[in-house]
């Protein structure tokens, strides 16, 4: 599939995912989700499992599949909705998000046979675990590559910088990270609370780094993706992708209420009326 | 079986444990070419130079990074690779207590946390330096594993057997310059299983790490007072060996755990939270570093002052006898 060809099939996969992300995150009742920052990153998490990546849900462990780490790890809705869509596991599994016994926590948890990869949530720490990963394709001498999805509020975490650091050092060019730049943390906005300026300080690291103005645009991302996937600079890569936080649910976009809430039944039905109006040629997935 | 010969611990004796973590670490990357070593700024600390040297390939300094080190083997391990973690136990587990709780315990990556210096041999460097805590924040970790050898040869054994090991270990070292052999001859070391150094009737001492040796001389001067005393190395703490516990309370008077660690957390909290379960199990005495920072002083000084000695073991042993 060439890139024109591809955008509309992510574009389709994107929605498909953003509709899960809210099934998933209703079915949660009361303990709610992360919606905000799930939805923002959706586009790339889609343009990875839909358009950039080698991988198979049919044999999950494939040796030669490209390494997938979420370490904005409270972001796992739209991790768990591309693995739906991609077909990981069933999508009645998908209504068992936060359920007692469920493999799907608000977490992710390390579950290969799902294809999930690392366990992350704890900021800072997957990103780290993916430059080990990419480390050892390198020493191994394996042709796949690592990415991984960090969030802006992320950045203000010590463990990042370590990691950065060294992975620069041991050049490793395998090894794709996308900063999530929706503007929004926990407790605020981004600049507020630690107004990084994230393009000097990754250059300053020694990464090689791609601005996307525009993170929900399939194109923007996919051509990134693709051109620091086939680079060999000798430096690891990072995408800083402005993004909408909440992207897509109008009264979740730029609103950090929705940083994590539950979801109640009319907000439901007012997001999945949102979703299925703006759905590619107006077809539903649900 | 091994091929250390006597001349080799005499050295790794003299020089301290480190020198007997870096060649054993050597040795084993030479035996085994998928053994890498990596470590946070202590490759000459660590007698890694010569690892280095020989297999430049297999070895990474990730810089003053404590938790980038943990994270950085296990996004190895993850990947198959058998990775060796070496770094200051004052700053492993403690420092990267989080990194270790997810990354070795959580996925249950095969990483070996390899912390040198535990304890109190930093003494003149003061507190920041010392490792009163790691065994406590090592063991809470499920799926940890947790080693503490005594001696060259154990540390030597224990590395191998981490090695053998499929999972995460935390190994704690300690034994300054001079720490004595304990073990001249072969022995056999499994993980979890103690060794008794010693048969014994009346006090049972359980010893972990190199203050094995005062345990020893403690048990040499209540012999000579006519008191049957059992020594006990308990080389891990995690698994504890339970089977040799369950002998010991019913068969010995008086407990004494040893350890070159806070009295919080450690082997004889280990030892009392199984003994907690059982009826009627003799009184244990917990013989370690208290619950306090320390003044600065020399190794000596701290063990002295700690009561980690074989005449102050022996006294507490005395005392307590009934």
């Amino acid at each position: 599939m060439n890139q024109n060809e591809a955008i509309p099939f992510i574009q389709e996969k994107a929605a498909a995912m953003r509709r899960d992300c809210i099934e998933m995150g209703y079915s949660a009742g009361n303990h709610g989700a992360h919606f905000g920052p799930a939805l923002s990153c959706i586009e790339v998490v889609a343009s990875l499992f839909f358009g950039v990546m080698n991988h198979n849900p049919q044999v999950p462990s494939m040796a030669n599949r490209d390494r997938f780490v979420l370490s904005k790890g409270h972001a796992c809705l739209a991790y768990y909705a591309a693995l739906v869509e991609a077909g990981y596991f069933a999508r009645e599994v998908m209504y068992t998000f936060k359920h007692d016994n469920s493999y799907l926590s608000g977490h992710p948890i390390c579950h290969p046979e799902y294809g999930l990869e690392v366990a992350s949530g704890s900021l800072g720490n997957g990103f780290a675990v993916a430059c080990g990963m990419a480390m050892a394709g390198k020493v191994k001498k394996e042709s796949h590559n690592v990415y991984c999805i960090l969030g802006d509020g992320e950045c203000d975490e010590g463990l990042v910088w370590e990691a950065a650091m060294n992975a620069a050092k041991n050049e490793l060019d395998n090894l794709i990270a996308v900063v999530d730049r929706n503007s929004f943390q926990l407790a605020g906005k981004t600049h507020e609370i630690m107004n990084l300026n994230l393009e000097a300080i990754w250059k300053a690291f020694g990464w090689d780094v791609q601005m996307v103005a525009d993170g929900n645009d399939v194109q923007s991302v996919l051509t990134a993706l693709n051109e620091m996937k086939n680079s060999k600079s000798g430096r690891p890569h990072v995408i800083i992708a402005k993004t909408l936080k909440g992207k897509g649910v109008s009264f979740m976009e730029n609103n950090l209420a929705w940083h994590a809430a539950p979801l109640s039944k009319i907000n439901y039905e007012q997001a999945v009326t949102e979703l299925d109006a703006q759905q590619v040629g107006g077809q539903s997935n649900a | 079986m091994h091929d250390i010969s006597l001349e080799t611990l005499s050295n790794w004796s003299k020089l301290g444990h480190r020198t007997a973590i870096g060649e054993t670490l050597f040795l084993l990357g030479k035996e085994n070419s998928k053994v890498y070593v990596a470590t946070a700024d202590l490759t000459p600390t660590a007698r890694l130079t010569h690892f280095l040297d020989a297999f430049p390939d297999r070895f990474f300094d990730v810089g003053i990074a404590e938790q980038n080190l943990i994270d950085f083997t296990a996004g190895m391990a993850k990947e198959g690779l058998l990775t060796f973690a070496v770094g200051l136990a004052a700053f492993i587990p403690m420092r990267c207590a989080e990194q270790m709780r997810i990354n070795m315990g959580y996925m249950n990556l095969n990483v070996k946390a390899i912390g040198i210096e535990a304890g109190v041999r930093f003494g003149p460097l003061g507190n920041t330096h010392f490792a009163m805590d790691d065994i406590a924040v090592a063991r809470t970790i499920p799926n940890m594993t947790v080693l503490a050898p005594s001696d060259p040869l154990s540390i030597y054994k224990a590395v191998y057997a981490a090695a053998n090991h499929s999972g995460p270990v935390y190994i704690r070292l300690t034994g300054a310059p001079g720490f004595p052999i304990l073990y001249p001859d072969d022995f056999e070391f499994v993980i979890g299983r103690a060794i008794e150094y010693k048969k014994g009737r009346d006090i049972a001492i359980i010893s972990t790490g190199s203050v094995l040796a005062a345990a020893i001389g403690a048990a040499d001067l209540l012999e000579a007072q006519g008191i049957s005393v059992r020594v006990i190395d308990m080389h891990t703490i995690k698994p504890l060996d339970t089977a040799i516990l369950d002998r010991v309370f019913a068969e010995n008077r008086l407990i004494l755990t040893v350890e070159e660690h806070s009295n919080i957390g450690g082997l004889g909290s280990a030892v009392a939270e199984y003994k907690a379960g059982i009826d009627q199990t003799p009184r244990q005495i917990i013989c370690g570093l208290g619950d306090s920072f320390k003044k600065v002083g020399s190794y000596d000084f701290q063990m002295q002052a700690s009561g980690l000695t074989a005449v102050e073991l022996a006294n507490v042993a005395m005392a307590n006898l009934r």
